[in-house]
């Protein structure tokens, strides 16, 4: 998270950045402005890494600290994100981060327009993996559940949704004139996110996902000539500069329990 | 065409002299891009607390909305003397009225006017290039 907001900050003003990125551990990501004490498992993931820790809100829910036996997959790491949105159980999944300067033409206009843009890259992605991915509109989804504070449990209309579910979850930070935004393509169900849209098993993995994405990203009317992949050895000093000294800040029980 | 008794921003704030203290605020644009005509995608709204010295441009607070969080950023430079108590609870007010009941913060500003601020009419050119 501190990488993606020195990128937000930092990052090259001609050129998008994407950044692709898998999870390990299991990791539970709130959203910006989420009550860790609405999304449950995320409160009992915290207190299982921070014990002792207070939080802000509280257990309204009924937390590991209540007395019960937690329930759920076995607790992994928990982040806040800069983007806001629910919070996503980052497993079996494709993580991609992106940021440009809102002057360019994928970003350029609404917000709702921008995420056409990008959706419509990722649909092209997902048809290499055998789906057909369309925008929600104003389908009601199978993949919905109330007040569980998962991103993928509830949508929006320019969500991206196949077999009546929601596969990608997406979420922007705009600051000073650029965008940060987040994405998650799901491989596979995860124990905290249900009944959501995934792949056939075997059709696609992280690594082929991410190519057919940058290809589409690429490729798209709107998209960059130029696209910089990121990697550890073509950061500016800048950029990791920023990302080193945030990075203890972005890992403390603070910010984690700031709501 | 929007009030002409304020000042308007790049990043789609207003600033309303008066006196000296200044009200800021958000405008139609910027409400529109946020909730994409709909009301409720309006989630969450952090404003500061008082006695905060903001400089020009610096950061007060922090909107979200159901696909974006985005930044507030003050146009003058000043000391925070009160915030609109109604805006957490009421995110529907910077819907309804923008430019009255909508007002964010008041600021005890320390100079009244600042570099880049257009009139209603420059905001008018520049939000209409923007909407492309």
């Amino acid at each position: 998270m501190a990488l993606d907001e020195a990128l937000l900050v930092h990052g090259p003003g001609d050129r998008p950045t994407l950044r692709l990125y898998t999870w390990a551990p299991d990791t539970l990501s709130l959203g910006y402005f989420q009550r860790l004490a609405d999304v449950p498992p995320a409160e009992r993931w915290f207190r299982e890494r921070f014990p002792g820790e207070g939080g802000n809100g509280g257990a309204k829910n009924g937390g590991a600290k209540n007395g019960g036996a937690p329930a759920g997959p076995t607790p992994g790491a928990v982040v806040r994100r800069l983007t806001g949105g629910g919070a996503i159980h980052h497993q079996r999944e494709l993580t991609f981060s992106i940021t440009a300067s809102l002057d360019h033409p994928l970003y350029r206009g609404t917000t709702a327009r921008s995420y056409q843009r990008v959706h419509a890259a990722i649909a092209v992605a997902l048809a290499a993996a055998g789906v057909t991915a369309t925008p929600r509109g104003d389908r009601e989804l199978a993949s919905e559940r109330a007040a569980t504070g998962m991103c993928f449990h509830k949508s929006a209309s320019v969500d991206l949704v196949w077999d009546g579910r929601k596969g990608v979850g997406s979420a922007q930070r705009r600051k000073d004139g650029r965008v940060l935004h987040h994405g998650s393509i799901k491989l596979g169900t995860t124990p905290l996110e249900g009944e959501i849209a995934t792949l056939a098993p075997g059709a696609a993995t992280p690594e082929s996902l991410g190519a057919e994405l940058r290809a589409a990203l690429v490729a798209s009317p709107d998209g960059p000539d130029a696209l910089i992949d990121l990697a550890p050895d073509v950061l500016e000093d800048a950029v990791r500069a920023h990302a080193e000294r945030r990075a203890p800040f972005f890992g403390s029980a603070a910010f984690l329990a700031r709501r | 065409m929007r009030p002409d008794d304020r000042k308007y921003t790049k990043s789609h704030e207003w600033v309303k002299i008066d006196g000296d203290t200044a009200l800021i605020g958000i405008t139609d644009f910027a409400v529109a891009e946020l909730c994409n005509g709909n009301e409720g995608d309006l989630v969450y709204c952090d404003l500061p607390d008082t006695g905060r010295q903001l400089d020009a441009g610096e950061t007060f607070g922090e909107i979200e909305s159901v696909k974006a969080v985005s930044d507030l950023n003050t146009p003058l430079p000043g000391e925070v003397v009160e915030i609109n108590p109604d805006i957490e609870d009421h995110l529907e007010i910077l819907s309804e009225d923008p430019w009255n009941k909508g007002w964010m913060v008041r600021l005890k500003h320390s100079a009244a006017n600042a570099e880049g601020l257009m009139t209603a009419a420059e905001y008018e050119a520049f939000t209409a290039e923007e909407a492309h």
